[in-house]
């Protein structure tokens, strides 16, 4: 009774929209008369950018997959063709395992080794933390394409520093990047450098979102530190780490600079995401270029919904 | 009496009695997993630094060593050289782009945030996860039609084709509007009462609040714009028009093999100001992310 009287009171100025309850006795001609103007040019402002700069992009992307052009003659229609074409399309497939590859152990291995980071984090008084997390962040900030050059250099095959490091601890020197079974892990192990910091901030601000007054009372019970870690940090900064987990997911999957700006031997570095790019850019295949990047986006969907399933079911118990 | 507690025959030296307790021995070992995970993500910027200041010959020594055998800006000269590399042009490109996204992104988000958060339209519920749902969809997949939009649009080659694309970001409005809900909404009908207009009470009441969460996504809209390399890649041919991380790759990369002289100090200069960014930032940073809620 009270929140439908707070809506028909009408103050000198005009009128009251309110916030979060449209109401339902009313029509939908009563809300446009009673929507505020500024609202209604901020829409139509937003809908005709989202139509030019997502609809009628994504809308093309889609018509273009039963397409076959390349820029200069005139589109041909071919069906199904060219996704029937990527299920028999060798590279494709390749690109595919390298994608999944590198996204499934850039992930476990930056998001575990992010939220040892933030423990050790948490564990460190305000001063030093934030030195640390400071440090731990520089990789995140700098210009992807420098740190990219940069590591080409770190790990060359002959004078590189990283093998100079190896050879100073008695080890073999290693080819990196000249190395097909190398360079996809060498091209991680840079990716995971430069994102682990952002990880380990986000899962740090988490953990400290766990109110203190539950591991006091677990020390009062006797718990140890892994009991802890295990019983309470690890369920209560879940969401957080779902998050970081669904994002990384569509980060890795999209990455382009590093595959594209470091020459893989032969085709053992070529993602998805390269493949699409050379498709459509460089051989002028731009239907099934189109295909192959809807592939990749109800993949991606399907990944992202999968892990959100998960989620809320471990959730609810 | 058999035993004493207060008479020990001779207490252990302090540091290993602090040894003893499991507490200070398992913080001094994630104190050390903290220092010695420092060395590894700083070690490349350290080759970095001291690289850009060797010669061409000296960068690709072997052995490499880790000081210059001769310290030279010749480097700096090369990459700053009109004829070569023309990094100021390169640095009025980016900071233009960049401070004009950083502006219309923080303007149409904060907008935004109170659009969805306080104010109510037909379909405004629809809208909102519409403007969520365009994040699922892979940048990847919109790249070659949205080049052919631009090409329509005669935005082609040009810095505001680079702008255009983020007028909007589906990110900042969610963020924003997140952050408005819970600013109280009392402060809105108070205003609303006293005869206010919605710009009105965006300009002087909401704005001024969003502050905290505006400063944060500031920085990230500017790393982000700073540091893009695949759309600017796309729509920019003319050499004058390309922003620093094009023309870092343009100089770098020659005939297929790597300059690492114009690379090491290119990547100096074009890598500063979003370090100096973050780290005057840095305080704000860190605390925004607890307080935007980025965290999920």
């Amino acid at each position: 009774m009270a929140i439908n009287q707070t809506e028909t009171i009408t103050p000198p100025g005009g009128r009251l929209v309110h916030r979060a309850s449209p109401s339902q006795k009313h029509g939908l001609l009563w809300r446009w008369r009673r929507a505020s103007p500024l609202a209604l040019i901020y829409a139509a402002c937003i809908l005709i950018f989202y139509t030019t700069i997502f609809l009628i992009p994504f809308g093309t992307a889609i018509w273009l997959s039963f397409q076959n052009w390349d820029f200069l003659t005139t589109p041909k229609f071919v069906g199904l063709r060219n996704f029937a074409k990527a299920l028999t399309d060798d590279y494709f497939w390749q690109a595919l395992r390298v994608s999944l590859l590198f996204s499934v152990v850039e992930i476990a291995l930056a998001v575990s080794l992010a939220l040892l980071l933030a423990l050790a984090l948490s564990h460190v008084r305000n001063k030093p933390q934030r030195f640390f997390l400071v440090l731990y962040y520089l990789p995140v900030v700098t210009p992807t394409v420098a740190s990219i050059y940069l590591w080409r250099w770190l790990y060359r095959p002959t004078g590189g520093t990283l093998n100079a490091l190896l050879a100073s601890l008695g080890l073999p020197e290693q080819p990196f990047l000249a190395s097909p079974d190398q360079a996809l892990w060498c091209i991680t192990a840079m990716v995971i450098w430069a994102n682990v910091g952002g990880a380990a901030v986000i899962l740090l601000a988490g953990m400290n979102d766990v109110p203190e007054s539950l591991y006091e009372a677990a020390r009062l019970d006797g718990a140890g530190f892994w009991q802890m870690f295990l019983k309470i940090t690890m369920p209560l900064i879940r969401p957080v780490l779902v998050y970081q987990v669904v994002v990384s997911v569509i980060g890795t999957v999209q990455m382009f600079e590093p595959f594209f700006l470091i020459p893989g031997p032969g085709f053992s570095t070529r993602t998805l995401s390269l493949y699409t790019y050379q498709l459509g850019f460089q051989t002028l295949n731009l239907g099934y270029g189109a295909a192959v990047s809807l592939i990749v986006f109800v993949l991606l969907l399907f990944a992202t919904v999968f892990q959100l399933q998960r989620w809320q079911v471990n959730w609810e118990h | 009496m058999a035993h004493n507690p207060a008479i020990p025959a001779s207490p252990p030296p302090a540091l290993i009695r602090w040894w003893r307790r499991d507490q200070n021995r398992l913080e001094a070992l994630l104190m050390l997993l903290l220092i010695v995970f420092s060395g590894v993500m700083v070690y490349p910027f350290v080759w970095l630094f001291f690289s850009s200041f060797k010669t061409g010959s000296d960068i690709v020594r072997i052995p490499v060593t880790l000081f210059p055998a001769e310290w030279t800006l010749s480097a700096y000269q090369m990459v700053m050289d009109p004829e070569r590399a023309n990094l100021p042009l390169a640095y009025l490109n980016s900071f233009m782009v960049t401070a004009g996204t950083v502006l219309t992104v923080l303007f149409t988000s904060a907008l935004g945030g109170f659009v969805f958060a306080r104010l109510d339209f037909p379909g405004r519920k629809v809208l909102f996860y519409f403007i969520l749902s365009t994040t699922m969809v892979p940048f990847l997949t919109l790249l070659i039609p949205l080049y052919l939009v631009m090409k329509e649009l005669h935005l082609l080659n040009s810095l505001w084709g680079l702008w255009a694309p983020s007028i909007f970001s589906s990110f900042g409005i969610f963020l924003s509007r997140q952050f408005i809900y819970g600013i109280p909404s009392e402060l809105y009908d108070a205003a609303k009462i006293d005869g206010s207009g919605d710009w009105g009470i965006f300009r002087n009441i909401i704005l001024p609040l969003t502050k905290p969460l505006l400063s944060v996504l500031a920085i990230f809209t500017f790393l982000g714009t700073f540091n893009a390399y695949l759309w600017p890649l796309v729509i920019l041919n003319d050499k004058d028009k390309m922003t620093l991380p094009l023309v870092l790759s343009r100089i770098a990369d020659r005939f297929g093999a790597l300059d690492y002289q114009a690379v090491m100090a290119g990547s100096v200069l074009i890598s500063l100001p979003p370090l100096l960014v973050f780290l005057i930032f840095q305080r704000n940073f860190v605390r925004g992310i607890a307080l935007t809620g980025l965290k999920g």
